[in-house]
């Protein structure tokens, strides 16, 4: 489903390569962690796969379309969670969701059906009509992965969903992930939250400065390292300096 | 067309809540507009229609100067003080009350006038008779030619201000001369009253060519003179639309830090129906509140003593006209928004170049009394051809052929705004 092969990306005026000849693939249908420090690459790489950023090196293929030349083709299939809440923060929720559901062509009829749904599955139905800058985090965070559905994505490509958010929130994020993931569709998903990654991934990258450190399933890497838990395998590979 | 029109109903959700910005959009212009009316309304009315208070020392005393008098106070511009507190003026406490400006102008008619006048319309009069063959001579002796009606003015009056005043008084010392020279000659053939004609009217006769302004249009009923309202109301309404810059490129800079641009580059389609709705929203928006700003000039003004609006007679012209000036607004906020990163450097740069673009485009003051290097960089300015343009339909019966060029001006200027700002945002993409 996903290849990258010898990817790079250096920003302008900057010194060092924020992707530095990263490859790896992906089978369709996985819940995939892509995990490392602050400044490792995480949101430089996921930027790449969505077509956002058009300048780099190397090969991008998801689901069949080459990020370079079809990148239309794959805008249809896939859908991105920003780790940026993007919605107007002084549009209700369900107007935001409305606009970005007309840019999807969507018949109205079944735009208001669908929103309804999401907004109930996600708890946020008694919302609907606040402004988004009245939200709490939590909401933000769930009202932001519900614009990224409204096309039906195969792929579902989350930036840090989880970020800063409370249990109650991420447990409900993490629970829909699995139950997204359960219908057929694919995930990757960024985190720095090891234990998190742990439970839910099918199968996790770590990447560092740029570089691939390591790929496999959790239980894999855990074993083959000797180590208890993915967070004392991910400070064994990336060292314990503070990033920033 | 379903996409343009999302966008458009977002724009107007965002806008609704924003009411500062509706307030910077409405308000603003109203209050310039109402304001500016009523502070240049002085400057553009003529001077004959005002009135000044002049003090007027009067050492003559004789017949002279109380012709002068009455013809000044008959002409209605002047009220005539001679006498402060009570005490009559004299030279030095009229020089001072001039000179610390507490009267802009004084008149000073010098002792001897009538004797003056008196004596040298005897000389025109006896010269006269002698031409046609009248006998008699009037007494007279030399001139002489140093007396003169003085008038000082205040140290900060205006040159234009000052020609007025001496002219006026000009025109009157002269018609009064003449008057006396008319009746020195019915003089000449002896006894008052006998050989006069008394219906015949010397000065009717003397005055029958006057000098007075007509419009150069060809409708007699619509003068549509120059006046504050019709200066300041286009004016400052073209001001307002382009100060909807700072609304539009705080909106596109908020959508691009805010993450939704991110979004919305993430959704297939052409970006190109999104900007369209964006444009859409924001050129309507500059086109209602201009008319809006017109129905102010033309219900409001004289509300508070000013004339009412004249409006054009060509509302199709008048409607493309707005809406040019509405694209450049709109393009041009869409420009700055792009350029800059941040609404704190954005927002003063944008309120800058509008001041200042008003400034050099004939907003503050008409451009033809700029300097003329200001004039050449007023061609810059597209709020200068904007005003030429609304001008040029509310003021002289225009047809299209005269907004053509303030019109495609404006529209070409929107086009290289928007190959910039796409050049720009090409640029960016990391
Ligand atoms: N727009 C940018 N311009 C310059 N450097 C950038 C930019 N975005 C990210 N970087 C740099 O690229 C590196 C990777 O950043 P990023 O992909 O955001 O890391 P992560 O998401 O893993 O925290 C960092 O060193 C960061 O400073
Ligand atoms: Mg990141």
């Amino acid at each position: 489903m996903l290849h990258v092969k010898h990817l790079v990306k250096q920003y302008p005026n900057t010194e060092h390569l924020s992707v530095d000849d990263l490859s790896f693939s992906f089978e369709a249908g996985k819940i995939v962690g892509l995990l490392g420090p602050n400044g490792a690459g995480k949101t430089t790489t996921i930027s790449i796969l969505c077509g956002l950023i058009k300048d780099f090196n190397g090969e991008v293929t998801l689901l069949g379309c080459n990020v370079k030349t079809k990148l239309q083709d794959l805008l249809h299939k896939i859908s991105i969670v920003p780790q940026q809440i993007a919605l107007y923060p002084t549009l209700s929720c369900k107007e935001n969701l409305m606009y970005y559901g007309r840019l999807y062509n969507i018949p109205s009829k079944s735009l208001k059906i669908m929103i309804s749904d999401y907004l109930e599955q996600f708890g946020l139905h008694d919302h609907a009509d606040k402004q988004i800058k009245n939200y709490s985090g939590g909401m933000k965070r769930r009202a932001n992965i519900i614009a990224s559905l409204l096309n039906k994505p195969e792929l579902l490509i989350l930036d840090e969903p989880t970020a800063g958010v409370d249990v109650q929130s991420r447990s409900m994020i993490l629970q829909f992930l699995k139950d997204f993931n359960a219908k057929g569709n694919s995930v990757i998903y960024t985190s720095h939250l090891l234990d998190e990654a742990e439970s839910i991934c099918d199968e996790v990258l770590i990447i560092d400065h740029g570089k691939k450190v390591i790929q496999g399933t959790p239980q894999e890497l855990i074993a083959a390292h000797q180590t208890d838990n993915l967070e004392t395998l991910f400070l064994k590979l990336t060292g314990n300096t503070v990033r920033d | 067309m379903k996409r343009i029109f999302a966008t458009y109903i977002k724009e107007w959700q965002l806008i609704r809540r924003d009411l500062g910005g509706l307030a910077l959009l409405f308000l603003m212009p109203v209050l310039l507009i109402t304001i500016m009316a009523l502070v240049q309304d002085a400057p553009f009315k003529d001077y004959k229609d005002l009135k000044f208070e002049a003090l007027f020392l009067n050492q003559d005393k004789g017949k002279v100067s109380q012709s002068i008098k009455e013809g000044l106070l008959k002409s209605g511009q002047f009220i005539l003080i001679e006498s402060i507190d009570q005490k009559p003026l004299d030279l030095n406490l009229t020089r001072k009350l001039v000179q610390d400006g507490s009267y802009k102008l004084a008149i000073v008619i010098p002792a001897g006038t009538t004797a003056e006048i008196v004596n040298s319309a005897n000389q025109i009069a006896n010269e006269i008779g002698k031409k046609v063959g009248i006998p008699g001579s009037l007494p007279h002796r030399e001139s002489r030619d140093s007396l003169s009606i003085d008038v000082m003015f205040d140290p900060v009056s205006k040159p234009t201000f000052r020609v007025a005043i001496l002219n006026a008084i000009d025109k009157f010392t002269t018609r009064i001369q003449a008057d006396i020279v008319l009746e020195r000659i019915g003089k000449l053939n002896g006894g008052e009253g006998e050989g006069q004609d008394t219906s015949f009217n010397f000065e009717e006769k003397l005055h029958a060519l006057s000098v007075k302004e007509v419009s150069s249009q060809q409708q007699k009923q619509k003068i549509s003179m120059m006046n504050s309202v019709q200066h300041n109301v286009p004016a400052w309404a073209i001001f307002g639309m382009f100060f909807m810059i700072i609304l539009i490129c705080e909106n596109i800079i908020n959508e691009r830090t805010q993450g939704s641009w991110t979004r919305l580059k993430l959704i297939p389609g052409s970006f190109s129906h999104i900007l369209i709705g964006k444009m859409l929203f924001y050129v309507l928006l500059g086109i209602i509140q201009f008319y809006l700003m017109l129905m102010v000039g033309v219900y409001l003004m004289p509300y508070i003593g000013l004339p009412s609006l004249h409006l054009s007679e060509t509302p199709f012209l008048l409607l493309i006209m707005v809406w040019s000036i509405a694209m450049c607004a709109t393009t041009f906020g869409i420009l700055v928004g792009t350029v800059f990163k941040t609404t704190q450097q954005a927002l003063p740069v944008a309120a800058m170049s509008v001041v200042i673009l008003s400034a050099v485009g004939g907003v503050w003051v008409p451009v033809e009394v700029l300097p003329s290097i200001l004039k050449n960089i007023s061609l810059i300015s597209p709020m200068r051809w904007g005003l030429q343009g609304i001008n040029n339909l509310l003021l002289r019966e225009s047809c299209w052929q005269d907004i053509l060029q303030p019109v495609s001006i404006l529209l070409g200027g929107s086009v290289i705004t928007m190959v910039l700002a796409w050049w720009v945002e090409n640029r960016r993409k990391g």
